[in-house]
């Protein structure tokens, strides 16, 4: 399971965040209104990329699954569902954060954030709907309800348009954007990109190992998901008068808590399952 | 279920034996189509079994009856969803039961033996070639089940088939044809029903 | 096969009707469900008669929410007390008209507690409405499809689940965010007669259309999910 490819993409993960970091936090060009506050940026989207794509593989799973009824496919969705529910995790985190410096208050119902919102509890609702139906027909219901989910989210992306929004506008696609801070935010949405493959491939690998012992342990993962979400509370220490880089420090803690817990909690489940298969072969 | 593979004969009576857990109950449900196997498939008189619904007639523990409704009234719908409109088949299954198409009472007031009676009626009413009937004799006063152990007799004998899931063998030992016998969802032992001793 | 679908579809709907009337224990516990829901909510929001057409949209669709969960939650309990959804999967009939007949017979049950529902909250909150009250007829009828005929096929998903009447809310209530979002807006926006509701409308008809083509390919799947 800990496999050479798995080790080097490891490497090649760190080795991508090494820099990509590095380059958000100094080498970036200060931005005008925000200052180093808009830093923030070279984290919360790369996050929110990385969390929907894992949320179109959720999708794509459930369909075949439907289809074909493989168990690989019915792996790859609750991974897809899971992972992405943490990245989202750190989006919705990260931008009150964000938004606290730069318009004075954590959150606005504005449509880019409501959906975010929703795709998150959406796909919390996916979880808990694995975790509370009966063996046997989890698999079913989880895959049509993200079927539900998918079709909800362009619903929701079209009333986007209907509603204003104080959202930072679409910069990536026009000139609005530096340059060099667009490259740097390409660096860093390919350096979250290969975290979020890292940790998606380890938590599928715990999915297939659960499956062939038939462990229904790996239920209990999603609570590990909420306890992920714990360091929003130190959210309601964020004043509103830092220094600008403080909310970048702010924002990176609580980012890199969430992707470290998550990954603390797969390797207690992993534990267990090793245990548990050990004690069936033997 | 571990890897069963079962073959079935037209017209014949079958008990399904087997202890608490055994999968009799299962093995039923997936003939009827409410249980999907995990691998494989089953065919009645050569058609899949999801497609051959109109010729299974099914009955359970549970009595699969609206509290609410009286006799009539619950075969009416159920005979909607099996295309017959006329009244006829459904009064005759009811006689043949030993109910009375006429009684007005609600299924809730019913006895646990009379309620047996109208899910077996349920059961037949559209004249199905092939029966599954999962404890029918559960609940049920003795010359009860003796007169549906005979009514099943019956039914064969006009060539219908049977599988019946019981713990009462005794009832059946002089009308059934073969028993098969199920242990951890597997197939053990089948033969002719003269051989076993009550 | 469509017209089959359809007459199955009014054999289930009578069928429910007739039981509802057997019965009226769910209609008249829910009924009175939704005059104490509509009861609170005036107590606790006591609005001035210009802020209650702000207001009164919001209000009135949370109030309405919470009673159709309530009456969902239960939409399945008689086919499941004694079995009978087992039967219905061993007979030839086809599992979407059951679905259907089930969501049709929800509405009409909601669509009578909306009529006991929205004359209390213009009593209680001396509601006139500045827009012209048809599009109001339009919004309710759209918005009440789209919740029930989610919730519905969401109750039956619930039945294999540990804590059903948890589950129902917990699943419907996210899908249905950008749905109420818009009766909400909808609602306000003729009340208040500040602007046009006509986009909401066409909005929660795109919804409707999804999300029934969606529930009626999907029912048979989740039905049988054994």
């Amino acid at each position: 399971m800990k496999s050479k490819l798995f080790f080097l993409w490891s490497l090649i993960t760190v080795g991508l965040l090494a820099y990509a970091v590095y380059e958000a936090a100094f080498v970036a060009p200060m931005e005008a209104t925000m200052f180093d506050a808009q830093r923030i940026f070279y984290y919360h989207v790369p996050a929110a990329a990385t969390a929907f794509s894992l949320f179109i593989v959720n999708c794509i799973a459930s369909i075949i699954y439907l289809a074909t009824r493989s168990q690989w496919a019915d792996a790859l969705a609750v991974t897809g569902a899971e992972v992405g529910v943490v990245f989202c995790g750190v989006v919705l985190i990260t931008g009150p954060i964000w938004a606290r410096y730069a318009w004075g208050t954590f959150w606005v119902w504005d449509a880019r954030l409501t959906t975010t919102l929703l795709l998150w509890l959406l796909y919390v609702s996916y979880l808990i709907l694995r975790r509370s139906s009966e063996a046997g027909s989890t698999s079913v219901l989880a895959a049509s309800l993200a079927i539900f989910a998918s079709l909800d989210i362009p619903i929701v992306y079209m009333s986007n348009r209907w509603f204003r929004t104080n959202h930072p506008q679409p910069v990536i696609f026009n000139d609005g954007l530096d340059p060099k801070m667009k490259l740097i935010l390409m660096w860093n949405v390919f350096a979250f990109m290969a975290l979020g493959i890292l940790i998606a491939w380890f938590r599928y690998d715990l999915e297939r190992l659960a499956q062939s012992i038939n462990a229904a342990h790996i239920r209990k993962a999603a609570r590990g998901g909420f306890a992920a979400l714990l360091p929003g509370m130190f959210l309601f220490q964020v004043s509103g008068h830092w220094p600008p880089i403080r909310y970048f420090h702010a924002g990176a803690i609580a980012a890199w808590a969430i992707y470290l817990g998550y990954i603390l909690i797969l390797f207690r489940k992993f534990a267990g399952l090793k245990k548990e298969e050990a004690e069936l072969r033997g | 279920m571990r890897g069963l593979s079962l073959e079935l004969e037209q017209g014949r009576f079958y008990v399904l034996r087997g202890e608490n857990g055994a999968g009799k109950s299962t093995l039923l449900r997936m003939i009827a189509g409410l249980n999907e196997p995990t691998e494989g498939h089953i065919f009645i008189y050569g058609i899949k079994n999801k497609e051959a619904l109109e010729h299974i007639g099914y009955m359970a523990h549970a009595p699969l009856l609206y509290e609410e409704f009286s006799a009539m009234e619950n075969l009416r719908f159920f005979a909607q969803l099996y295309g017959i409109s006329s009244d006829q088949p459904l009064i005759q299954a009811l006689e043949r039961v030993g109910l009375d198409p006429k009684l007005e009472r609600r299924v809730g007031q019913y006895s646990q033996g009379m309620r047996q009676r109208l899910s077996l009626a349920r059961a037949i009413f559209h004249s199905p070639r092939l029966l599954l009937l999962d404890e029918p004799f559960s609940n049920v006063d003795p010359d009860s089940a003796a007169a549906i152990a005979k009514l099943l007799a019956g039914m064969r004998d006009e060539g219908k088939t049977i599988v019946l899931v019981t713990h009462q063998i005794g009832l059946l030992s002089s009308v059934a044809d073969e028993y098969i016998l199920l242990s951890h969802g597997q197939l053990v032992e089948r033969g002719a029903m003269q051989r076993v001793t009550a | 096969m469509n017209h089959s679908i359809a007459r199955l579809t009014w054999v289930n709907v009578r069928k429910d009707l007739r039981l509802e009337w057997r019965s009226r224990d769910v209609l008249n516990s829910m009924l009175f469900f939704a005059l104490l829901v509509v009861v609170i909510f005036s107590f606790a929001f006591d609005p001035s008669v210009e802020e209650s057409r702000r207001m009164a949209g919001g209000l009135f669709w949370t109030a309405f929410l919470f009673s159709t969960v309530m009456a969902l939650n239960q939409s399945w309990a008689r086919e499941l007390r004694n079995g009978v959804l087992d039967a219905y999967r061993v007979s030839p009939s086809p599992s979407e008209a059951l679905f259907l007949g089930k969501v049709i017979g929800n509405f009409l049950l909601v669509l009578l507690l909306e009529c006991l529902m929205a004359p209390l909250f213009v009593i209680f909150y001396n509601l006139s409405s500045v827009g012209p009250v048809w599009q109001l007829g339009v919004v309710f009828l759209l918005g009440t499809w789209a919740l029930v005929v989610n919730g519905t096929f969401f109750a039956a998903m619930s039945i294999r689940t540990r804590n059903r009447e948890l589950m129902l809310p917990l699943l419907l209530l996210p899908i249905s965010i950008p749905a109420v979002a818009s009766m909400v807006l909808a609602t306000t926006n003729v009340l208040t007669g500040e602007s046009s509701p006509v986009l909401q409308m066409k909005f929660l008809a795109v919804y409707c259309v999804v999300f029934t083509t969606a529930c009626f390919l999907l029912f048979d799947t989740v039905l049988n999910a054994e």
